[in-house]
């Protein structure tokens, strides 16, 4: 395995070069989402990530673009034959934050804390994993027994932040798993050690030095993220140097004001965020394929990409990521293109009523992609209603038949970098609601879906079903697929080693130093 | 007639009707007097946040439209709500206040409770609770500054009327055999009817303020409504680069609610000369 | 005598004002279609922990044993947890309450600072153009829309002079808290840094509520000083040769304030408990900026704290200011 003589010989270069690391300096974060938990099991959204994968680790870790997986806190893994029985060799020189060492104990009672409390990864890994089915072999070896043969798992693995079970069972109370306590404190691995929280702020972290993976030549002796709700705020305080970095999804005219600045650099690169609109595919009159067609031709993709974004996004003619394997790189997308339109509306047979389309309250890429639908709909004359609410409301919408909207709009971010992540939980009738929430249904897709899910399926298999599913799913248009992002990451001229991967969003500060 | 002449004296609240009719001008002449009426919906994203200009003279917004086109069809919207809003609370306000302040005892009592209850929270507070919780719309908006807002006339005409109800004029009436209902319609409601017209100037002003904050905080209309509230928060990611984006819907509300709240003084001093001028207003 | 009595009625019907704001504010949270189990559930749940969530947190049980629930909470003063920070709600208010706090008084005592002596001015000066201009001002300050005023602000001494910063409360972590209020503790433990980031935070967010607020002092002032002006006594000490300054400054102002400390009062309160849209524009993290992060999260349980909250002391400060214009002017007591 490369990636074990890599960490190897990162290890030997550490272990040689002379300890002249000094007093490195504070990197201060500017983030555009609240801290208000620091439960690693809790969240799972990206705007969030800095808490989880700077103060904890996971079994393995995502780096680079495209994503891929180095041994983290186990070593290596084997599966079993028919794909249900997972055995992890772990490290047996990881420290917890209070000197602990780390063993499978702790790596049970974390698995066993995210299936109970039910946030988080936990809504993923729920069907996969029953309770009670992890086990420690003994201090150095954990075994999942899965309830599916899913390959999902090991992407997920990544995810599976080890808690101090010492710690925080003594912190429990009235069997919360130690919730409330988590929420505020930090019981972790990882190569920071929370130093101060505040929820209305963010928080402090210091360098962990006795973290198992050895640190570089360079490094932050402390990384503050801050919770600062307002763009310009944020981008004013990288300009002045009161900040270093900030998240990495701002808007075109923000990146231009960067771009232009002194004193900031700003990193390019391609990530794995699909802005994607769905239909209801099973509500009259959407589930008529011509008439959803037609909103695909109606659709001003120009107007979006190269007016509204400026050029900063790509398009995505599918629902895979063009840069994800399994995404079909034959397939072109669908144009602007109002006689087609016109055309395919025509052969809808039943009456056509107001569709209601729900965006998200405060994002305005949602608002503006709807704004460009309702306008394109309008010229073929079909009138699009939009409701806008916060993501809350949106979300638990979506997932009630009555209430859920004609047409829905959002980003849809990695969570894990495996075509299912896109592809299955948006068209997969397994995933009906909760992720699907368009409502698909096509046994030829689900049966493809299905099997690239396995874990006894060859790789290369797994692509071509995923594509297949792809061109499938492209020809039902059961929704819309506008762009891929790229990331923008924001960064002062001082910070070198900024190590980006579009599970966290280059948020993991350990790789990173001030020039 | 004097009192006519009074208002038109009173330069102040000549202006603010002035301010008031070219808001209502504004209104009703929207699809002649903007420039592009059709960008209430159309976008022209190559032209977007361009500054003003002879094309566009309060320039465009993100997505390309006329700003001020916008902003005149934005005025049809503030009236709405304002009229419908403050005209729902004084059609909920003004009976209650009636009731409780004619019968007295504890239905009176009960009733003036419950706005009590209304008032022990700020406007806004209350306003926002109930919007969010309805949703985003105009009609939401309206309902919850109607709900909002009743008990301040439901206050001031239950204090009216239990000073009434001892002149002598309703004691007689009400001697002479006048049914309850025929007491407050004729002889009451006449009496309070300019403390109410002063109060519905002044509310409008604070409704407007009010509209345009649960816009501000995405309660109100969704896009591509142009109301004003909501047009200075799509506004506020463009600010130091388009400065223009935020200032035409800002003077927009100031000089409408600057109308009402002058209008309401000067009918204040003609036909309500208890208070004096200065003496009321809200922070 | 008489008054004690009333400050008790009015303690009183404290109770049922509150019961009263619970009911309606529950109603309201109801009536929506949200589910906020799914919202805690997190958006990677499934169907069955949803439900099994729904039990655990008693979102199952029908409306009227949630309402008593709730009310069996309150009376030990929970108020629910947070659908987000997993936190009692109650401990996110007190804990924000310094920061509201804390531009409260910076606020009230830049409105005072302008408002008083500008209003005497202005009453001293009657109808010559610096009254007309105070008025054209007042009036303008009360018809601006603060969140607008807000932005004007930021716009033109953050953004194009850079001489303030944009938002929030301080660069970074304040202080050691000993009170809550950063410019008292900076004080307290000689940090003049933060106490330099604190103030030039303080400023804007200071400014835009001090303006309506010294507009409304500037009118009751005004209106307060003419009223006593005319009142015979001062006619009478005029005439017994007392210097104008002395007469203004000691006799006039003393009962023409009467009015305006009450009105001053009542901006405390609002502002206390309702300056929510101007908080959440500097990004002040304090009672307001939560209220509005509670609705763009949905979070019913804390849009209701928040709002039974600032109820319960918009109506303390009330009968605060009330109590106030008993003691300074006993005539008030009817």
């Amino acid at each position: 395995m490369s990636t074990k003589a890599l960490v190897l010989a990162a290890a030997l270069a550490a272990a040689l070069l002379p300890a002249t690391a000094s007093a490195q300096g504070k990197y201060v974060h500017a983030n555009n989402s609240n801290y208000d938990t620091l439960d690693p099991h809790a969240v799972f959204d990206v705007g969030r990530a800095a808490t989880r994968i700077n103060m904890y680790d996971g079994l393995y870790r995502w780096v680079d673009n495209p994503p891929k997986q180095i041994p983290w806190l186990a070593e290596s893994h084997e599966i079993s034959p028919d794909g249900l029985t997972w055995t992890f060799k772990l490290r047996k020189d990881v420290k917890f934050h209070d000197g602990t060492l780390m063993t499978a104990d702790d790596v049970v009672y974390s698995m066993e804390r995210i299936l109970a409390v039910k946030r988080g990864v936990g809504g993923l890994l729920g069907p996969m994993v029953a309770p009670g089915n992890t086990k420690a072999l003994d201090a150095g070896t954990v075994q999942f027994k899965l309830s599916e043969p899913s390959a999902l798992f090991g992407a997920l693995v990544a995810d599976i932040a080890v808690v101090n079970s010492k710690l925080v069972k003594r912190n429990e109370k009235d069997g919360d798993w130690g919730q409330a306590w988590l929420a505020k404190n930090e019981a972790g691995t990882g190569s920071y050690k929370l130093k101060r929280y505040d929820p209305a702020i963010g928080f402090i972290a210091e360098r962990f030095k006795d973290h198992f993976y050895p640190w570089g030549p360079k490094y932050f002796d402390e990384i503050e993220f801050r919770t600062v709700l307002e763009t310009n705020t944020r981008i004013l305080g990288l300009i002045k140097g009161d900040y270093h970095g900030l998240d990495g999804y701002l808007t075109p005219d923000a990146i231009d004001r960067l771009r232009a600045a002194p004193g900031v650099q700003v990193i390019e690169e391609e990530s794995m965020r699909v802005f994607q609109v769905s239909f209801n595919n099973q509500r009259p009159p959407l589930d008529d394929v011509n008439l959803r067609k037609a909103l695909s031709y109606a659709f001003d993709y120009d107007a979006i990409i190269n007016d509204i974004m400026k050029g900063t996004v790509i398009r995505n003619p599918t629902i895979i990521p063009n840069n994800m394997w399994g995404a079909p790189k034959d397939v072109k997308g669908y144009t602007y293109d109002l006689e087609k339109a016109k055309e395919y509306l025509a052969k809808v047979k039943q009456p056509i009523r107001p569709l209601a389309m729900g965006t998200l309250a405060g994002f305005s890429d949602t608002e503006q992609v709807a704004a460009i639908l309702q306008n394109g709909a309008r010229k073929i004359g079909v009138e699009i209603k939009l409701e806008s609410a916060p993501w809350g409301v949106v979300s638990s919408r979506t997932q009630n038949d009555d209430q859920m909207y004609d047409i829905v709009g959002y980003p849809k971010s990695t969570f894990y970098a495996d075509p299912n992540n896109w592809l299955g939980e948006l068209f997969g009738s397994r995933y009906i609601p909760t992720r699907n929430v368009a409502r698909y249904r096509n046994p030829e897709v689900d049966k493809r879906i299905e099997k690239a899910m396995l874990a006894t399926t060859p790789q290369a298999e797994r692509q071509r079903l995923n594509e297949e599913a792809a061109r499938i799913v492209f020809d039902d248009a059961p929704g819309i697929w506008v762009y891929n992002t790229k990331w923008f990451g924001p960064y002062s001229a001082k910070v070198g080693g900024v190590r980006f991967s579009p599970i966290g969003n280059g948020q993991e500060m350990r790789w990173a130093y001030f020039k | 007639m004097r009192s006519l002449r009074r208002f038109l004296a009173d330069r102040a609240a000549l202006l603010g009707t002035v301010l008031i009719l070219l808001l209502v001008l504004a209104a009703v002449l929207a699809p002649v007097l903007a420039p592009y009426p059709s960008d209430v919906f159309d976008f022209h994203t190559a032209n977007r946040l361009r500054p003003p200009s002879d094309a566009h003279w309060l320039g465009t917004d993100r997505m390309g439209s006329d700003i001020l086109s916008r902003l005149l069809f934005g005025a049809r919207i503030t009236i709405a709500i304002a009229v419908i809003a403050v005209g729902t609370a004084v059609v909920i306000g003004v009976p209650i206040g009636l009731v409780a302040g004619f019968y007295g005892g504890w239905p009176g009592d009960i009733l003036m409770r419950v706005s009590d209850v209304f008032l022990a929270v700020p406007q806004i507070v209350l306003a926002i609770a109930i919007a969010q919780t309805l949703g985003p719309s105009i009609e939401n908006v309206i309902l919850a500054l109607s709900l909002t807002y009743w008990p301040f006339w439901a206050r001031l005409v239950y204090a009216e009327t239990r000073s009434l109800k001892n002149e002598v004029f309703v004691e007689s009436a009400i001697a002479l055999g006048a049914s309850p209902l025929r007491v407050m319609v004729m002889h009451v409601l006449p009496n309070i009817a300019s403390a109410i017209i002063v109060r519905t100037s002044i509310g409008m002003g604070a409704t407007i303020l009010t509209a345009a904050a649960l816009g501000f905080l995405g309660l109100g209309a969704p896009s591509p409504t142009p109301e004003w509230g909501r047009m200075i928060a799509e506004s506020r990611e463009f600010l130091p680069d388009a400065w223009w984006y935020a200032t035409a819907p800002g003077i927009a509300i100031f000089l409408v609610v600057m109308g009402f709240n002058l209008l309401g003084d000067g009918l204040r001093d003609i036909l309500d000369p208890r208070i004096r001028r200065g003496a009321a207003g809200k922070a | 005598m008489r008054r004690f009595e009333i400050i008790l009625t009015r303690l009183l019907w404290l109770v049922p004002t509150v019961v009263g704001l619970v009911v309606i504010v529950f109603a309201i949270a109801n009536v929506v279609p949200t589910d906020p189990v799914r919202i805690i559930a997190g958006e990677n749940a499934n169907p069955e922990q949803i439900e099994a969530l729904r039990v655990k947190l008693g979102y199952d049980k029908p409306l009227y044993v949630q309402l008593l629930r709730y009310f069996a909470d309150l009376l030990h003063g929970e108020m629910g947890t947070s659908l987000y920070s997993q936190r009692p709600i109650i401990d996110d208010l007190t804990s924000r309450l310094p920061a509201t706090l804390e531009l409260t008084l910076a606020a009230i005592l830049l409105a005072v600072a302008l408002g008083i002596p500008l209003g005497v001015v202005s009453a001293l000066r009657r109808n010559s153009l610096l009254d007309h201009g105070l008025r054209v001002v007042t009036v303008s300050g009360l018809a601006i829309a603060s969140f607008w005023l807000a932005m004007e602000l930021q716009f033109l001494f953050a953004m194009k002079l850079a001489i303030a910063p944009l938002n929030g409360r301080i660069a970074g972590f304040g202080p050691d808290t000993v009170t809550g209020l950063f410019i008292v503790d900076c004080l307290l433990s000689w940090d003049i840094e933060s106490l330099g980031s604190a103030m030039r935070h303080l400023a804007l967010p200071a400014l835009t509520l001090a303006l309506p607020a010294a507009a409304t002092i500037v009118r009751f002032t005004r209106a307060g000083v003419l009223e006593v002006i005319n009142s015979s006594s001062v006619l009478y000490q005029s005439a017994m040769g007392l210097p104008r300054p002395i007469i203004v400054w000691k006799y006039v102002l003393r009962s023409a304030l009467i009015s305006t400390v009450t009105q001053i009062g009542l901006i405390f309160g609002v502002l206390l408990s309702g300056a929510v849209v101007v908080e959440a524009v500097f990004d002040w993290p304090g009672l307001g900026t939560f209220a509005v992060q509670s609705i763009l999260q949905s979070d019913h349980k804390a849009i209701m704290g928040f709002t039974i909250w600032a109820g319960c002391m918009f109506v303390l400060i009330n009968l605060a200011v009330d109590v106030l214009q008993t003691v300074i002017d006993p005539r008030s007591t009817r």
